[in-house]
C-alpha cells in the first residue's frame, strides 16, 4: 500500500464495521425465536480479519469475550485457509477447541470472501434454548462427563459451498427435546451471518479492498497501542492471591484456586498454577473459557471502555497447567462453567485490589446462581420451567458503598424477572423479594444480596440450581470486612425439614414448599471505625444495618431508652 | 379568535400563534429559570396578541422533567405489599455498563426508610390471597406525618389485575391525611411488571406538588393577563390536556415539548400527502429523531429517563412518542481522543458559553463553528459580531494540529463526524426496526435540522427533505395543532382466538367507562369524542408485543380476525411468524382523542413568472473538498412554485437550509422547502 488513507476515511471504514457487527447483533435478537437470545442477551457478535484476528464484538454478557476469536481460529486450525470457500458454514460448541463454554452456547463461524479472497469472518454464538442433555434446559448441576450434556458439534461444515447439510440438521433435531425451537436459533444465527456478510461486502465495494484491508490493520494496531498507553498507568510487578471454590457439586469440596499475576509495560500474565485440578462435576472450564475469563478481568482493570479487539487483548497471557479445573479436557463436564470463569477473574481482582484501589471493587457475591424450577403444571398438563440467574451483593470500592443487587460478573445486560411476569407463567408465587441485610462492613459497606422466595403452587416440581461462595464470602479490602454467603434453603410445606444447600440437583418438591435464595452481600472497603457517623446512623434510620452492628462493626452507639447517639460512648469505641 | 402555543425550552421559549385570519406568528423570547411562567407570559406580551382575543393556549413545559433531573421534587414516600420495599432499589439488577466494578446503579427517589409494607396479598389472577389490613395503612399514615413527607404513592403487587386493595389504601391515605399528594398506582398505569410500575406511581407524586403550584401559578398569571380562553398542556403520549387533569398525573407530561415536534411532523404530513415520515429535530445540545408509519406514531411505554448505554435509567411506564436523542447538536463540542480519533459530543457548550462563534468565551470548537468555517453558516445572523478567525484558530489548535490536517479539512470533518453520530441514531428508528428508510420522507426541524438534514436523507437513503416554514419553532407549531388525548392500557393476558367476546368487551367496556368519565371532565360532549383500540399481542411463550388495531366491541370472530394481522405484523418487526403457535392477548389499549378544530393554514403567494434572485453569494465547502460558489436565497423572498438546482443555500433569521449539489429544491403552497435528495423514491410493497 502506497497511499495512507486520511483519518476521517479510516474512521468511517472503522465505524462502518463496528455497525456491521452492531447490526448482526441486532438482527439475531430480533429475528430469534429463543428468549435467551433476545431477553437475557445470551450471545455475541463479531468480526474478524483473515487471520482470526477480532476486529469488533457486541456482547450482552460478557461471558464471550473469547467465543469470536477462539471460534474463527478454530475453524482455520481444523480445515485450513486453503479448504474454506464461499458459501461454507461452521458450527462449533466444542468447549475443548474454540468454542469454550458449555454446549448449550453453539457458534457460527461465517469465512467472508471478497473477489475470491478470503478477508474476514463473521462469528456469532448464542445460548441455545436446547441441544438435549440430562434435562430440560440442556444444563444440570450433577454431570459427571460431557456427554451427559448435550450434543457436541465439533466444528463441522453444515453449509459447504452453499449446500446445507440435511443430515446434520437431522441429527441436531433428533438429539433435542425442542427440534423446532433449535432449528429456529439455528436459522436466525445464519440469517445474522449473512447480514453481516452483505453489510462488510458493501464496504468492501464503497472502500475498495485495499482501503479496507488497511483500516482492519489499523483498527488492531491502534488496539495495541491504547493496550501499551493503559499498561503503562498499571503497577508493573507481580501479584499473587487464592481463593476457594465451593459448589459442593456431586459432593466435590474446596478447590483451591491460585494465580500469579504478573504485569509488565507489555505484557498481562495470569498464571494458574497450583488451582486444583478438573473434577468429575459440571465446574470446569477449557482453556478457552478460561481465556474468555482473563479477557474479561483485563478489560476490567486496564480500561473498562475500550472497544474490544485482538490487538487490544495482545498484551494477555493465560497459563493452565494441562487438566486444572481452568483447563479441563474432554471428558470433564463443564455445564456450569460460569462458576470457575467468576472465580478465575475474581481472583485476579484480590489480587489487584490492593495496588489498584480505584479500579477495584471489594469481592462481590460472584456466583450466578443458576437455577430451574420445573414440572408438569397441574393446570395445564403441559411442563413449565423458570430457568433464571439470580443478582446479588456488589463490593464496595475506595469511595463507594457497594451496590445492592445487581447480576455477577458473567452476565451484563441480564435482568431479573419480575415477580408478577413470574406469578403469571409458572405456579409459584413470590413471598418476598427483598434485601438480605448481611454484608461486609467497612468505610464504605458491602452492597447487599437479595433474598428470593418462592412457593411452589403446584401438586409437583423439581429444583436444580448452584450456588458457589457458600462457606467462603465475599472478600473485603484495605481494612473492610468480608461480605456474607450464597444459599439456598428448602422449606418442606410440612414442616419436616429447612434444608439448606449451595448445590440442588432435581430436587423434588410439592405443593406448599418454600425454596429461598439468599445471595451474598458484598465485601466491605476499608476500616469500619471510619464510617463517618452519619452514614451509619442512616444505615440504621433505613434499616440496613442493626443497632448491635453499628455498635460492634462501627463503634456506633445509640442509647437504648432514647434511641439518640451516645456521642462519648461511640467516642471511646472508635478509638 | 386566535389560539397560541408556547414551548418552554432550556434557552428560548417558543411562542407560535395562528390568528383569525389564518396568519402564523412565530417569537421566541428568553427562558426564565426558575420561575418559567414569566417567560411564557412575557413571549405573549411581546407577540402584541390582544388578550381577550385568546380562545385556546396551548403549552408544552420542561418543569416536570427539570424537577426529576435536577432532583428537586418533594420529599416522597411509598406504602407497598409487605415483602416488597425493596422493589423500587432492587430495581432490574442490569449492569449495562459491563466491565465497570465501580459501576453504581440508579438510586431511588424514595430513600428505604421512607418505603413502608402493608399485609395484603392478591394472586396473579385477582383473587385476594390476603385481605388488605386497613390499620397498616392507618400506621403508615401517621409514621410519614412524623417524618414530613409531602407525597405518597402507593403501589401493590399484581395490582395491575385488581387495583381493589391499592384504590383502598388511597382512599384511607386522601382520609386521614386530606392535604398531603398521594397517587396509586392504578391511577397511572394498569401495567405488569412491579419495578416500573412503582417506579412510574413514585416519579408521579415526587413531582405531583411542583407541578401543581407551576400550573397553578401559570394560570393565575394568565388571568391576570386577561387570557380566559381554555387552556391545555401537552403530554408525552402526543396529546393534550386540561390543567386540571394534568395536576393529577404530571408524569405524562415529561416530554412535552419534544414530542409536539414528532407529531407536527405527522400533522404536516398529513397536509402534503406523505404518511411515511423521519421527523428529525437538532437543537443546541441533542438531535431526536422518531420515525411516523402510516402516519402513526410510535407510542411505547418502556421509556426510561436518564437511560444512556451504560445506566439503566428510571422507568416511566406511561404511554410517550418513541424518540431517540443523541447528543449531537450545534452545541456539540468536537475533540480529538486519546487515540487520535476525531469525536464529536455528546458533551455540548450549551448556552452559556455556548459555541466559539458566540463570542461569550467559549474555546472548545462545536458543530456550529464548524458550519462557519465551512461556509454553511452566516455570521451575520448571530446577535454577536462573529470573529471568524477567533473560531479558525479553536479549531486549528484542537482539531487541525493534533490530526496533520488543514483547518478547513478540519471543519468538514468534524460536519461529516455529528452528521455520521446523526446517520446511526435515524438507523435505530428505522433500518433496524425493519423500517426502509426509501419509502419515508424527513422533516428537518429545530435550529439546526435544516442545516443537516440533506445530508442526513441523502446517507440515510430517505429520498424527500421537507423543511417545514416555522421549522425553529415547529414543537410549538406541532401543539398548535394537537388534539386532545389519552390512553388507558390494561395488562390483561388471555388468548386471542379462544377467550368469549363478552370477556374482552367487559374489558373493554370498563376502560370506556373510565374514558367517557375523563373526556367529559375535559369538557368535551360525546360527539366530540373518538376511540381508537389497539391490542398489544405476542405468540404464547414470548415476551415481545406488537400492537395490532381493533375495534372496541368485538363479535365471535373478531378475535380469530386478528391472528393474520399479528402474523403480518409480527413478521415485519420480528423477520418471523410462527403459524399455528397460539397467539395471546396482553395489553388492552383504549386511545380516546377529543378532535379540537384545526386551523386553516395560510399560504403564500404563488410564483408568477418573476425572478428570484439571490442575495448574495457564499463560497462553502462540500465533502468532496471543493469549494463551491454557493447563491444564498433568503426565505421570505420565496414563493410557491419556485424551484433550484443545489448546491444553494436558504438563509431566514432563525436557520438555514442546506442543499448540496445534485439535489433539488422546491417551495410548495404553505412555503415548506422540498429537497430531492437524489435517492430514488422507493414505494412501500406492503
Amino acid at each position: 500500500m502506497t497511499k495512507k488513507l486520511d483519518p476521517f476515511t479510516r474512521e468511517n471504514i472503522s465505524q462502518s464495521l463496528l455497525a456491521a457487527a452492531d447490526e448482526m447483533f441486532y438482527t439475531w435478537g430480533r429475528t430469534s425465536q429463543s428468549t435467551i437470545i433476545y431477553e437475557v442477551l445470551d450471545y455475541a457478535c463479531g468480526l474478524t480479519d483473515a487471520e482470526g484476528h477480532l476486529i469488533g464484538q457486541a456482547n450482552g454478557a460478557t461471558m464471550f469475550l473469547g467465543a469470536i476469536t477462539f471460534s474463527a481460529k478454530a475453524v482455520l486450525e481444523k480445515f485450513g485457509k486453503e479448504n474454506l470457500k464461499p458459501g461454507d458454514m461452521f458450527l462449533t460448541n466444542d468447549p475443548y477447541t474454540g468454542s469454550g463454554t458449555h454446549l448449550c452456547d453453539v457458534a457460527a463461524v461465517l469465512p467472508i470472501f471478497y473477489e475470491g479472497e478470503l478477508v474476514m469472518f463473521a462469528v456469532n454464538k448464542g445460548h441455545w434454548n436446547e441441544i438435549g442433555g440430562t434435562n430440560l434446559g440442556s444444563w444440570a448441576t450433577d454431570t459427571k462427563e460431557i456427554f451427559q450434556e448435550g450434543l457436541i458439534l465439533p466444528d463441522i461444515r453444515i453449509y459447504d459451498g452453499g449446500v446445507f447439510n440435511e443430515s446434520v440438521k437431522d441429527i441436531i433435531a433428533a438429539n433435542c427435546r425442542t427440534p423446532e425451537m433449535t432449528l429456529g436459533d439455528l436459522y436466525a444465527q445464519t440469517a445474522a451471518l449473512k447480514t453481516a456478510e452483505s453489510r462488510i461486502l458493501e464496504i468492501f465495494d464503497k472502500y475498495g479492498r485495499d482501503n479496507v484491508i488497511e483500516s482492519l490493520e489499523y483498527i488492531l494496531d491502534n488496539g495495541r497501542k491504547l493496550a501499551l498507553l493503559e499498561l503503562q498507568k498499571m503497577p508493573k510487578g507481580t501479584f499473587y492471591a487464592e481463593d476457594i471454590l465451593d459448589t459442593n457439586s456431586n459432593n466435590v469440596e474446596d478447590i483451591p484456586i491460585k494465580v500469579k499475576v504478573t504485569i509488565t509495560d507489555d505484557t498481562f500474565e495470569l498464571d494458574y498454577t497450583g488451582t486444583g485440578d478438573a473434577v468429575f462435576a459440571p465446574i470446569n472450564c477449557s482453556y478457552y473459557g478460561a481465556l474468555s475469563g482473563a479477557r474479561i478481568v483485563y478489560q476490567a482493570l486496564v480500561s473498562p471502555h475500550t472497544a474490544a479487539n485482538d490487538g487490544f487483548y495482545s498484551p494477555i497471557k493465560v497459563i493452565a497447567p494441562e487438566n486444572c479445573l481452568f483447563n479441563a479436557k474432554k471428558p470433564y463436564p463443564v455445564s456450569c462453567d460460569w462458576e470457575p470463569i467468576q472465580i478465575l477473574t475474581d481472583v485476579v481482582l484480590k489480587a489487584m485490589a490492593p495496588a489498584m484501589p480505584e479500579r477495584v471493587a471489594a469481592g462481590h457475591f460472584l456466583s450466578i446462581v443458576g437455577t430451574i424450577i420445573g414440572g408438569i403444571d397441574d393446570k395445564t398438563g403441559s411442563p413449565f420451567v423458570l430457568s433464571e440467574p439470580q443478582a446479588g451483593g456488589w463490593g464496595a470500592g475506595y469511595n463507594k458503598d457497594g451496590e445492592n443487587g445487581l447480576v455477577a460478573i458473567c452476565d451484563g445486560e441480564t435482568y431479573v424477572i419480575p415477580v408478577e411476569v413470574c406469578e403469571f407463567r409458572y405456579p409459584l408465587r413470590v413471598e418476598q423479594f427483598a434485601f438480605n441485610p448481611v454484608s461486609g462492613a467497612g468505610e464504605y459497606r458491602g452492597g447487599k444480596g437479595l433474598i428470593r422466595d418462592y412457593r411452589v403452587l403446584n401438586s409437583n416440581a423439581e429444583l436444580t440450581t448452584m450456588a458457589s461462595r457458600y462457606k467462603y464470602p465475599p472478600w473485603g479490602f484495605a481494612g473492610g470486612k468480608d461480605g456474607s454467603p450464597n444459599a439456598v434453603t428448602l422449606f418442606k410445606a410440612d414442616g419436616s425439614s429447612a434444608e439448606t444447600r449451595a448445590t440442588w440437583s432435581h430436587e423434588p418438591m410439592v405443593e406448599g414448599d418454600l425454596v429461598r435464595f439468599i445471595t451474598g452481600g458484598g465485601g466491605g472497603y476499608g476500616d469500619p471505625l471510619k464510617r463517618p457517623v452519619e452514614s451509619v446512623l442512616r444505615d440504621i434510620r433505613d434499616e440496613m444495618i442493626t443497632i448491635e452492628e453499628a455498635r460492634q462493626d462501627y463503634g456506633v452507639v445509640i442509647d437504648e431508652e432514647s434511641g439518640e447517639l451516645d456521642e462519648e460512648a461511640t467516642r471511646l469505641a472508635r478509638q | 379568535m386566535t389560539r397560541v402555543a408556547t414551548d418552554i425550552g432550556g434557552t428560548f421559549t417558543d411562542l407560535v400563534a395562528l390568528d383569525g385570519n389564518g396568519k402564523l406568528i412565530t417569537l421566541k423570547s428568553h427562558t426564565t429559570p426558575p420561575n418559567f411562567e414569566n417567560g411564557v407570559l412575557n413571549v405573549i406580551e411581546e407577540s402584541g396578541l390582544p388578550a381577550n382575543e385568546i380562545e385556546m393556549f396551548l403549552h408544552g413545559t420542561t418543569t416536570i422533567i427539570n424537577a426529576l433531573t435536577e432532583r428537586s421534587g418533594a420529599k416522597t414516600a411509598l406504602i407497598t405489599t409487605k415483602g416488597f420495599r425493596d422493589i423500587l432499589e432492587i430495581a432490574r439488577c442490569n449492569r449495562p455498563d459491563l466491565f465497570n466494578l465501580v459501576f453504581a446503579k440508579p438510586r431511588p427517589f424514595v430513600p428505604r426508610y421512607l418505603r413502608l409494607e402493608v399485609t395484603e396479598r392478591v394472586a396473579t389472577d385477582g383473587s385476594i390471597v390476603t385481605e388488605l389490613v386497613e390499620d397498616d395503612v392507618l400506621q403508615c399514615v401517621e409514621a410519614l406525618k412524623k417524618e414530613g413527607v409531602e407525597s405518597i404513592a402507593i403501589c401493590f403487587i399484581n395490582s395491575y389485575i385488581n387495583d381493589k386493595h391499592e384504590m383502598r389504601a388511597l382512599e384511607i391515605v386522601k382520609a386521614a391525611w386530606p392535604e398531603v399528594f398521594v397517587t396509586a398506582s392504578a391511577e397511572v398505569t394498569r401495567e405488569w411488571r412491579e419495578y416500573e410500575r412503582t417506579s412510574t406511581v413514585v416519579l408521579n407524586s415526587y413531582v405531583m406538588p411542583i407541578a401543581s403550584s407551576y400550573l397553578d401559578r401559570l394560570d393565575a398569571g394568565l388571568q391576570a393577563d386577561g387570557i380566559f380562553g381554555r387552556k391545555y398542556v401537552m403530554q408525552s403520549n402526543g396529546g393534550s390536556t386540561t390543567f386540571e387533569l394534568a395536576r393529577r398525573t404530571p408524569i405524562n407530561l415529561l416530554e412535552s415539548g419534544p414530542v409536539a415536534g414528532v407529531l407536527g411532523s405527522a400533522i404536516l404530513g398529513g397536509m402534503i400527502g406523505e404518511e411515511n415520515i423521519i421527523s428529525m429535530d437538532i437543537g443546541g445540545t441533542t438531535a431526536k429523531c422518531s420515525l411516523i408509519d402510516k402516519g402513526q406514531a410510535n407510542i411505547t411505554t418502556e421509556y426510561r429517563i436518564e437511560r444512556t448505554e451504560r445506566y439503566a435509567g428510571y422507568p416511566v411506564m406511561v404511554p410517550v412518542i418513541d424518540i431517540v436523542e443523541i447528543g449531537n447538536g450545534g452545541g456539540s463540542i468536537a475533540h480529538v481522543d486519546a487515540a487520535g480519533s476525531l469525536r464529536v459530543g455528546p458533551n455540548s457548550a450549551g448556552a452559556k458559553p455556548g459555541p466559539v462563534a458566540y463570542g461569550l468565551g467559549g474555546t472548545e470548537p462545536t458543530t456550529t463553528d464548524a458550519c462557519l468555517v465551512t461556509g454553511r453558516l452566516s455570521g451575520e445572523y448571530f446577535d454577536n459580531p462573529v470573529d471568524l478567525d477567533l473560531i479558525r484558530a479553536a479549531i486549528e489548535e484542537k482539531i487541525a494540529k493534533p490530526l496533520g490536517i488543514s483547518c478547513e479539512q478540519a471543519a468538514l470533518d468534524i460536519i461529516r463526524v455529528a452528521e455520521s453520530n446523526m446517520v446511526n441514531a435515524l438507523k435505530l428508528i428505522s433500518v433496524r426496526r425493519g423500517y426502509d428508510p426509501r419509502e419515508f420522507v424527513m422533516v428537518a426541524h429545530g435550529g439546526g435540522g435544516p442545516m443537516h438534514s440533506a445530508a442526513l436523507a441523502r446517507d440515510l437513503m430517505a429520498h424527500r427533505v421537507i423543511v417545514p416554514n416555522s421549522a425553529a419553532v415547529f414543537s410549538a407549531w406541532g401543539m398548535l395543532m394537537t388534539d386532545i388525548r389519552h390512553d388507558w392500557i390494561r395488562t390483561h393476558i388471555c388468548p386471542l382466538e379462544t377467550t368469549p367476546a363478552a370477556e374482552i368487551n367487559a374489558i373493554w367496556s370498563e376502560l370506556k367507562t373510565k374514558a367517557d368519565e375523563r373526556m367529559h371532565a375535559e369538557g368535551l360532549g360525546d360527539n366530540e369524542i373518538q376511540y381508537q383500540a389497539v391490542v398489544d399481542m405476542r405468540y404464547q411463550g414470548q415476551e415481545h408485543t406488537v400492537p395490532v388495531m381493533t375495534v372496541d366491541n368485538w363479535e365471535d370472530d373478531t378475535g380469530l380476525g386478528l391472528v393474520e394481522s399479528f402474523h403480518q405484523r409480527h413478521e415485519h418487526f420480528y423477520t418471523f411468524r410462527l403459524d399455528g403457535t397460539p397467539v395471546e392477548i396482553v395489553n388492552f389499549h383504549l386511545i380516546a382523542l377529543g378532535i379540537l378544530d384545526k386551523p386553516e393554514l395560510a399560504k403564500i403567494p404563488v410564483l408568477e413568472g418573476e425572478e428570484i434572485t439571490p442575495i448574495g453569494e457564499r463560497k462553502v465547502l462540500y465533502e468532496d473538498g471543493i469549494w463551491r460558489d454557493t447563491p444564498v436565497y433568503f426565505r421570505p423572498d420565496l414563493k410557491a412554485g419556485f424551484s433550484a438546482a443545489g448546491p444553494l443555500l436558504v438563509d431566514e433569521k432563525t436557520a438555514t437550509t442546506v442543499v448540496l449539489p445534485g439535489q433539488e429544491l422546491m417551495v410548495d403552497e404553505y412555503g415548506n422547502l422540498i429537497i430531492e435528495t437524489g435517492v430514488k423514491r422507493h414505494e412501500s410493497s406492503k
